[in-house]
């Protein structure tokens, strides 16, 4: 597997340990990679890596959930690169793995054809193209929670109000009303007066009845329907404080912060059909004709939620944020759009709102479901220069977690370099490696080769010249072996710095 | 040059002589094809039937159901392809040999019912679990003893699940045949795979036990050989030799075990010495030859090579020694961490190793671990 230079190099390695008053020193491969900014999936929705803690509970790789163990962030200087995907767009160092397929640029077709046949395995972000597919978790978590307790403490002004059962049912009925709510609801909140009002189109009659009826069946409350001809609009009132305040509760205060419980989000899938119907029945569209489908909000916690639902009915979603804009005068808020748009999908989605639909045109297949994964393509990467803090977490036990679009490794490579500088020349260097053979080589080669060197000489070193200088190294190698490399340059940028401010 | 010391009696064993020398005289004696009506055929198929009697005493079986392969892998692809073809659900474990493993994701990709039982934290089959999806289960296979971490497994328990629930069971025991007791009938498996290179015998053999009356479909179509299960001219001095070879594994067996088990015992009491290092697998449900050690903060593969310097022989579960740079599937499945599992070592004895091998190993390796987190940027 290795040259005999490499082997060579191994038995008599030089310059490994460390100094302890070094000039200048650089870690490489350590797993601290992410942008701030970088949405995690957790148990109670997405949260920015800058603000995940310790014992936060993370969506894995295999769609479960575990606690985080550690955090790291650091000053990072260089290119991160850019992904893209139908999910969204994630900022990564080079080096951090991504769970995904690697698909053969001559296989397309092929591909196509017998996709049963894809394992997805760990890359790293720099190896990835446009057309290779992201492997990305569905959550696998179940629970089927039958009913939702409600503590109803009286305050000032609530004697109007009847009270509700203690212990409301969680099931079909409840779960569909509670997808108008997201949809078409919101909650006045008035001293002696707090309401709950679901706003529907005139022509939506049969779904202001289906509220009405629910809300007496499982609230046992009474509900009021208005029509206001001139706004086109039907409105169906609950003047409860005790729902509202249970709503408030449950999905959040207003439009923007929307979101759906996290124990609702691990309820059997046949019962979240329910939750999906409500929803779509409200905002949502299906054009069987185009065919295409789709759903949007301004809530960017409850778009994600939806992603993870449809995920789970094996229906691809793609998203996309839609800025800020005014039309006719009207000003409309940053909003997100769900599309579904594949065959499969819209079958799929198309039983769930009970909606007929026979596809004529076929449509575009490039995304797909195993049973653990959706399969999405990346549509575009990017390589761009930052400069800035980087994040990473450490995960228990399955060592991955995902973000908004993408599923990531949180294990590196090690290494560390150790220099000691005169008259801008390297006089001493020294490695710690953790890592194989070809590590502990390329790290005693490199740091052979940069030795006595001016920093400007030792900083035109190249991995290829490592590699040369061992005749070669296995590809599967490369990456990992010649971070000694990455590290040498690293503590002489680091040296240089710390010798400009003085 | 320094006498190599041989620590990978999992991966294969050195070919016993005795086994060597039968194999010779039959090569030379007896080179007519078994399927040949003329008297040097009659007397080829003669001692294959010979070779096929000794194997079904050793292993509790009839002759008639031992059927010979060209391996392990060749014998579970054989079960589980052949049983499965016509049915629906297979349950198989996580940690089975990829001989198994691969067939069962083949399986799962044609459209197959396929579940792969989780197990504990010792590497042992969790039984509640495999009850719980029993329910309309054709084919269960899981592996006598895991062939990484030697975690023996519990095969009694499973065979009494079949007076609930009506499956056929399938074990590979390409690790255990000369080193345990196996009584087919008595284990009430339907199938059972063996490898003759794990026990001195020549490569390239192996055989598949069937059960009297459990029908499978072959995998090698041809001239019908072996009842028109397994086609092929058969590879009658590998027959001969596999028979040999199990004849005096299952001869010495209770006295090679306990010297080994000792053996084993001395070197895991001496590497639990070594400052942050573990077992992995079951202290006691374990193969009498397996060792299997992580050490904290050292990679794995810079950790036998170096070994091999001082001329040992072994293995590692690191991710950095495998193909496609992943940890052991058996390391991940009893829930061992990366850091750990890049630090694995294993460690499989055989007859021909000495208590004085074993104290060389036990002198060295704590020396290299020091070595290799002297340099290690990972702290603990």
């Amino acid at each position: 597997m290795y040259s005999d230079k490499v082997m060579q190099e191994f038995k008599h390695p030089k310059n490994l340990g460390k100094i302890d008053d070094a000039d200048a020193v650089a870690e490489e491969g350590n797993p601290v990679c992410l942008i701030p900014e970088t949405k995690i999936e957790t148990k109670t929705g997405l949260i920015e890596i800058k603000k995940i803690k310790k014992r936060d509970l993370v969506l894995d790789h295999k769609g479960t959930y575990n606690e985080v163990s550690k955090t790291f962030k650091r000053d990072y200087k260089g290119k991160i690169i850019k992904i893209k995907s139908k999910l969204g767009t994630n900022f990564l160092t080079p080096e951090h793995q991504i769970f995904a397929v690697k698909v053969p640029k001559t296989y397309h077709f092929h591909l196509y054809k017998n996709k049963k046949k894809l394992f997805p395995d760990w890359f790293h972000a720099n190896e990835l193209e446009k057309g290779d597919l992201i492997a990305y978790p569905i959550l696998q978590e179940k629970k089927n929670k039958k009913y939702i307790s409600f503590e109803q403490k009286r305050k000032k002004f609530d004697f109007k109000s009847k009270k509700i059962p203690d212990k409301i049912k969680l099931n079909n009925d409840f779960l569909r009303f509670a997808g108008y709510y997201l949809s078409e609801g919101n909650i006045r909140e008035k001293v002696g007066k707090t309401y709950l009002g679901l706003t529907f189109n005139l022509k939506e009659d049969f779904l202001a009845d289906d509220a009405i009826k629910i809300i007496k069946k499982n609230l046992g409350i009474e509900a009021k329907k208005k029509k206001r001809e001139k706004r086109n609009t039907l409105i169906v009132e609950v003047n409860n404080v005790w729902i509202s305040r249970l709503f408030l509760k449950l999905f959040g205060k207003g439009a923007k912060n929307k979101r759906i419980p996290s124990e609702f989000m691990i309820l059997p899938e046949k019962k979240q059909k329910s939750l999906l119907y409500g929803l779509w029945m409200g905002d949502g569209y299906f054009n069987p004709k185009k065919p295409k489908a789709g759903y949007s909000t301004i809530s960017y916690e409850l778009s994600q939620q939806i992603k993870t639902l449809l995920m789970r009915q094996k229906i691809v979603p793609s998203i996309y944020a839609e800025n800020e804009k005014t039309v006719n005068g009207v000003k409309h808020q940053k909003s997100y759009r769900i599309h579904v748009g594949e065959r499969k999908s819209l079958e799929r989605l198309a039983k769930i709102l009970k909606i007929r639909f026979n596809v004529q045109k076929p449509t575009v297949t490039d995304s797909w479901f195993d049973s653990n994964f959706l399969f999405i393509p990346i549509t575009n990467t990017e390589k761009i220069n930052y400069k800035g803090k980087v994040h990473n977490i450490e995960v228990r036990n399955k060592h991955s977690f995902t973000t908004e679009s993408l599923t990531l490794h949180n294990c590196g490579d090690m290494m560390k370099v150790y220099l000691k500088v005169k008259n801008n020349k390297i006089t001493e260097i020294k490695v710690e490696t953790f890592g194989c053979v070809s590590a502990i080589a390329t790290s005693s080669k490199a740091t052979e080769m940069v030795k006595g060197k001016s920093l400007e000489e030792a900083l035109k070193l190249t991995e290829k010249e490592v590699a040369d200088a061992l005749d070669g190294l296995p590809p599967i190698k490369m990456h990992c072996s010649l971070l000694a490399v990455k590290a040498i340059k690293k503590a002489i940028e680091n040296y240089q710095e710390k010798n400009k401010e003085k | 040059m320094n006498k190599k010391i041989y620590f990978d009696n999992a991966a294969t064993t050195k070919t016993d002589e005795k086994v060597l020398m039968e194999m010779n005289r039959v090569a030379l004696e007896n080179y007519g094809n078994a399927s040949s009506l003329h008297s040097m055929g009659q007397q080829a198929l003669e001692e294959m039937e010979k070779a096929r009697e000794t194997i079904g005493k050793l292993l509790g079986a009839k002759a008639k159901e031992i059927y010979f392969t060209s391996g392990g892998s060749e014998s579970d692809n054989f079960a589980l392809k052949g049983i499965m073809n016509s049915k629906n659900k297979l349950i198989t474990t996580k940690i089975e040999h990829p001989a198994v493993l691969r067939t069962a994701e083949y399986l799962k990709e044609k459209g197959k019912n396929v579940l792969f039982n989780s197990v504990d934290e010792k590497g042992i089959i969790k039984l509640d679990e495999l009850e719980k999806n029993l329910d309309k289960t054709d084919l269960v296979s899981v592996m006598h003893a895991n062939n990484e971490i030697g975690s023996i497994q519990p095969l009694k328990e499973i065979a009494e699940l079949k007076e609930k629930k009506d499956f056929l069971f399938h074990s590979d025991m390409v690790q255990t045949a000369g080193k345990i007791k196996i009584n087919l009938n008595k284990m009430n498996l339907d199938l059972a795979s063996f490898s003759g290179h794990k026990f001195y015998g020549p490569k390239g053999t192996g055989i598949l036990y069937i059960r009297e009356g459990v029908d499978l479909i072959p995998l090698i179509h041809g001239g019908g050989q072996e009842r028109k299960k397994r086609s092929g001219t058969e590879n009658i001095p590998g027959i001969a030799g596999i028979a040999k070879a199990l004849e005096l594994a299952e001869k010495s067996r209770e006295e090679e075990m306990n010297k080994q088990e000792k053996m084993r015992d001395k070197l895991i009491k001496s590497l639990s010495e070594i400052n942050k290092s573990k077992l992995n697998g079951h202290e006691k449900l374990r193969l009498a030859n397996n060792v299997n050690f992580s050490f904290f903060g050292v990679e794995g593969e810079s950790l036998i090579t170096l070994l091999d310097f001082e001329g040992i022989q072994v293995s590692t579960g690191s991710a950095c020694s495998s193909k496609n740079l992943k940890i052991s599937h058996v390391l991940e499945a009893i829930g061992l961490s990366h850091v750990w599992a890049h630090g694995s070592l294993r460690i499989s004895l055989g007859k021909n190793n000495s208590v004085k091998e074993v104290d060389f190993a036990i002198k060295k390796i704590p020396e290299i671990v020091e070595g290799l987190r002297k340099i290690s940027p990972v702290k603990f």
